[in-house]
């Protein structure tokens, strides 16, 4: 071949056999990913080279961890993952449909198509449908109910269901916290702090802050309420100067002298901090933390302490910004000119310790917008699984708002997709007619797989699907019976972006995968040998 | 030459050497059966006459234990689907240090039931839910059962007659030796909050010689080191602690001594020891006869030891905030005189020999002191090891008290008296979890069971006894280990702690479904490295693909 004329070591798959390598490849995917899909998917162990377990039905989760080689599947792999940076969700129905899309394109290639046939058919049915979702949108207005519903159907995809109703409140609330008017939501805004500690269930909304590390003195008060919140950016501690410096002396007294100037540098810092407090506290029983980015030495501890003052050293970058956005004030870089009004406040500060590690909160600020979800767990998989599925559920309240509508779910958007490309294509001449219909068909493996994760007839459940949507009834699949249900009634909703997203890119990924004639690898491949 | 023909399902997408085993017969099964592994391993180490494991670990450390939560981190467990168990007894130990080996068996137990289920093609999801609903509705009747409410947080003897049961499962025989220390060493630290009693307070110092039954409690801190100085022993002692090395203060900055002549040299040694005499002297002037700290300079020791003043060196940063707490002295982070709030006041510091081990010991002669030493005492490190694990879990167990004072009737009877409550539950309910509940009730059944096996009893005709027994409304009734019949579990005083044992079951049954709900086991090939010696027992056979 002509490949091998030009670079020897050359692999090259053609024509038929590469599309069927693609197909095939896309196909063993979908079944690697099927059984994940719904409320009532199971779960998968993943163990990596080191031994660690993670345990997921997240399909974003498993695309990554899962370490595909070949070249389509990663490709598709990739696709999900696009997805899921887009909107947080639908991984698992992008690699659905792609395989599905091809799966279809596979019936009516062997009957001799040419690909691009379908492919063009393919791009009228993703074009019809870009415009009628919008169509077929709810309009809804948004308020708390609608998205915990939201949340709640996306959570529930990931963790078991009496945990997501309980999950749902949390992220909506931490959403609704966050939103300031006129603002784009910043999620980075909501942090996620684990403790292994206890069930899953008992994870709760911080409206404030958790950090996790404490006061480094024993004698620091371990809670401190009606907080004033100092947040700085100031080192307490000896800072070497740049220039390489030393001292002379030639006396014990002068050396003593020295030791006591070197101290009096921070010393005069602490005392800075000191008088601010005595300033605002005026023994009112009011406490008074410091939280500092840089460190704070033992010296300096102790006389923060001795005035009953929690310093926290070290705190992250990122929850500094956070802290004034919880409790207010502002970051100050220097101790010169301290007012009392870049000071925060909290209602309480307390510190709890979890083996050896300390968690400091900041709880019962006045007008918060920055919270922490506190997620709690019994082991290090749990944890990760409950995180992974916070961050979906968080930007599914968030794409929500954004849109301002919803789609019916349960499958009922997918039905009624194949419904409206069936009468569509009624409207389209050629063998394009024939890619419209495959793709309507393609659509309905997100019901079908539905039915069959909760253990129904995948064939009987559609049909009756099928037979309600040419009736007129926009109708979903009853996940507990297997029967027809109406989503809206039931709430079960599906997130507007994730399902133009996943149109979008799903249909994409197919056409160019179709239209592949040849798969070449140049050189040889190292792992073989 | 193909790179990439099509070859079927999901071996042909991933990476070289990436195992993967779905479905019922190849991931759930096997899955069951790994745990099924660490549960018969387990078994025989429940209960008072339960046997001991002699695990070798990795670094060719030698331990004898009947521990569940040392086998289990000792043994390295692979498996993931065993692993799953080991976590959850590993946040059983970490939230109330005991009970973890009822976790695990009670998990394997549910997850052997669940097999039979699985094989009578019952669907996972079902078995998941019976499950679930049966360990809620076990929680949920366990606080009826309370049998027993300890009523004097302060009273040595109830202390250790509510010890007794968790100590004797792990050392039989010596529960009336190490019931009375945990107990002393505990109310003594007692803080007036009782919700704020902290494990951190009691210590375990080992001392080899002697036997357990010489192992004592001290009120105050060990240190298991020589004083520095020639001054061993104080009385009515006032301590100054310092976190800073006791020597001449060190500048951060980077300094020169400029000197030209060899008579500068002299002047300029003489003025900081000078300087160092007088910072000695303000300390003892203060009334200070105990010095803590890091280290001790020569020269610094030298007019402590001028002054009569004893030094206790003290490197750890954890020791040495522990002698504060003894002592109420608050640390100094440099060399200053203390004030008068500053110094800690201990009624004796004394350096004592012990078997061949010299010691510090704080003690506070009267009420007070938050910090409370068991002195182990015995023969072998091994024997000595395991006390100290187990004085561990009875006082994490105190804590739990101190948190909850209720408690159930021990001795397999609260599980009885629970399995058939689930039982009931099962009876009643509609849907195809029927099964699965009963099967939990019968899993429940496996404490009792393995108490008369581990006592060389049949454990069928026990269980009949014991289930009979319970039928006739006898709620307290268990395995008498000693006599081979059944016993009034509250008459002989043996009493669970409830809150332990409801996290226990509440930890089981969760990782137990979620060991049931992994349907696909996706494993990468296994990272660099040397391979841990083989010396895993029956779970490396799991291992083959």
């Amino acid at each position: 071949m002509s490949v091998q004329l030009i670079n020897p070591g050359a692999e090259v798959t053609r024509r038929g056999l590469a599309l069927h390598t693609t197909i095939s490849a896309a196909k063993g995917l979908q079944d690697v990913l099927r059984s994940n899909l719904g409320p009532k998917g199971t779960i998968k162990m993943l163990v990596s080279g080191a031994g660690d377990i993670k345990i997921t039905k997240d399909g974003n989760v498993l695309l990554n961890e899962m370490q595909i080689q070949n070249p389509t599947a990663s490709m598709i792999a990739r696709t999900a993952t696009a997805q899921d940076d887009v909107c947080g969700d639908g991984t698992t129905s992008t690699v659905l449909i792609i395989g599905e899309l091809l799966k279809q394109a596979e019936r009516y290639l062997v009957e001799g198509l040419h690909p691009r046939s379908v492919t063009d058919g393919f791009d009228l049915a993703r074009e019809e449908l870009s415009r009628w979702i919008d169509e077929t949108a709810l309009e809804r207005k948004i308020d708390r109910e609608l998205l915990v519903e939201i949340a709640r159907c996306s959570l529930a995809t990931k963790v078991v269901s009496d945990f997501a109703t309980v999950l749902s409140e949390i992220v909506t609330d931490a959403v609704l916290t966050i939103q300031r008017e006129g603002q784009p939501l910043d999620l980075h805004m909501v942090e996620i702090m684990a403790m292994e500690h206890r069930t899953s269930k008992e994870s709760r909304l911080v409206k404030g802050l958790v950090l996790d590390h404490g006061g480094r003195h024993p004698d620091m008060p371990k809670k401190v309420t009606d907080a004033f919140i100092l947040t700085c950016n100031v080192g307490l501690e000896y800072e070497k100067s740049e220039v390489q410096a030393g001292f002379f002396y030639s006396n014990a007294e002068q050396r003593e002298k020295l030791l006591e100037a070197e101290r009096q540098a921070v010393d005069d810092k602490v005392n800075k901090i000191i008088a601010l407090k005595k300033q605002v506290c005026d023994d009112s029983g009011k406490g008074f933390v410091v939280m500092n980015q840089k460190g704070i030495d033992p010296n300096s501890l102790d006389l923060l302490a001795r005035e009953g003052i929690l310093a926290l050293r070290r705190a992250k970058r990122r929850n500094m910004e956070r802290l004034t956005l919880a409790c207010g004030g502002v970051a100050v870089n220097s101790v010169d000119h301290l007012t009392p009004d870049v000071l925060g406040f909290a209602g309480v500060v307390y510190e709890q310790v979890l083996g050896d590690d300390k968690f400091t909160f900041v709880e019962e600020v006045e007008n918060p917008y920055s919270c922490t979800i506190m997620l709690k767990g019994p082991n290090r998989h749990t944890i990760v699984q409950v995180r992974d599925a916070i961050r979906d559920g968080l930007r599914a309240v968030k794409n929500t708002i954004e849109d301002g509508r919803v789609l019916p779910g349960a499958g009922a958007f997918e039905v009624s997709a194949w419904k409206h490309l069936q009468e569509y294509s009624k409207t389209v001449s050629g063998k394009a007619k024939i890619g419209v219909l495959a793709y309507g068909d393609a659509l309905l493996v997100i019901p079908k797989t539905l039915a069959q994760n909760c253990g129904f007839d995948q064939q009987d459940a559609i049909i009756k699907l099928q037979e309600e949507h040419i009736k007129g009834n926009v109708v979903g699949l009853d996940l507990a019976s297997g029967e027809p249900m109406d989503p809206v009634a039931t709430a079960v909703f599906d997130g507007y972006t994730v399902k133009k997203q996943l149109i979008g890119l799903s249909s994409v990924i197919a056409t160019q995968l179709l239209l592949v004639d040849e798969i070449l690898r140049a050189g040889r491949d190292v792992n073989k040998q | 030459m193909m790179g990439y023909g099509p070859q079927a399902g999901m071996s042909g997408l991933l990476k070289e050497g990436t195992k993967q085993l779905s479905g019922v017969e190849e991931a759930v099964l096997r899955n069951i059966d790994a745990c099924k592994q660490l549960k018969t391993i387990l078994c025989t180490s429940i209960g008072p006459n339960g046997m001991n494991k002699m695990v070798k670990s990795y670094m060719g450390k030698l331990f004898v234990t009947s521990d569940a939560a040392t086998i289990v981190r000792e043994l390295e467990i692979v498996h993931p689907a065993a692993k799953l168990l080991v976590t959850a007894s590993e946040s059983q130990e970490k939230e109330c240090g005991d009970a973890t080996a009822l976790v695990i068996v009670l998990a394997g137990e549910l997850l052997e039931k669940a097999e039979g289920l699985l094989r009578l093609g019952l669907h996972t999801s079902d078995i998941i839910q019976g499950y679930e609903k049966a360990g809620l509705e076990a929680c949920r009747m366990l606080p009826n059962l309370v049998s027993y409410e300890l009523g004097d947080m302060k009273n040595v003897s109830e202390v250790s007659h509510a010890l007794t049961s968790c100590i004797s499962s792990k050392m039989h025989g010596l529960e009336d030796v190490i019931a009375p220390l945990v107990a002393d060493a505990c109310i003594s630290i007692l803080p007036a909050n009782i919700n704020t009693f902290s494990v951190e307070n009691v210590r375990v110092t080992k001392i080899p010689g002697a036997s357990v039954a010489d192992s004592m409690v001290i009120k105050g801190a060990v240190l298991t080191s020589n004083a520095q100085g020639v001054v061993k022993h104080v009385r009515d002692a006032k301590v100054a602690i310092y976190t800073c090395d006791f020597e001449m203060g060190q500048a951060e900055t980077k300094g020169t001594v400029l000197l030209t002549s060899a008579q500068e040299l002299m002047d300029y040694n003489k003025g900081e020891e000078r300087n160092l005499e007088e910072k000695v002297k303000d300390i003892v002037d203060k009334g200070v006869n105990v010095v803590v700290s890091t280290k001790f300079g020569e020269v610094a020791a030298h007019f402590l030891d001028k002054y009569n003043v004893m030094m206790v060196k003290c490197p750890s940063k954890h020791e040495m905030r522990r002698i504060a707490r003894s002592t109420k002295a608050i640390a100094l982070p440099k060399l200053q005189p203390p004030t008068i709030d500053e110094i800690g006041k201990c009624d004796v510091v004394s350096v004592e020999e012990i078997g061949s081990t010299r010691c510090i010991i704080f003690k506070q002669e009267q009420e007070g002191s938050r910090v409370a030493t068991i002195v182990v005492r015995g023969s072998t490190t091994n024997m000595q090891e395991d006390v100290e694990r187990c004085v561990d879990d009875a006082v994490h167990n105190y804590r739990g008290m101190s948190r909850d004072p209720r408690f159930v009737a021990g001795a397999g009877a609260s599980e009885i008296e629970a399995a058939r409550f689930v039982d009931k539950m099962g009876e009643k309910a509609p849907g195809l979890d029927q099964y699965a509940i009963r099967k939990f009730a019968e899993a429940l059944q496996i404490i009792p069971r393995v108490l008369a096996q581990n006592s060389g009893q049949d454990p069928g005709v026990m269980l009949s006894n014991l289930i009979a027994a319970h039928e006739g409304n006898n709620p307290y009734i268990g395995v008498d280990i000693d006599e081979g019949t059944v016993c009034n579990a509250m008459d002989k005083q043996i009493v669970d702690h409830l809150a332990t044992k409801m996290n226990a079951i509440t930890l089981a049954t969760e990782a137990a479904c979620t060991v049931l709900r992994v349907d696909q086991l996706i494993m990468a090939k296994a990272a660099g490295g040397p391979k841990p010696r083989d010396m895993m027992g029956p779970d490396d056979a799991d291992e083959a693909p």
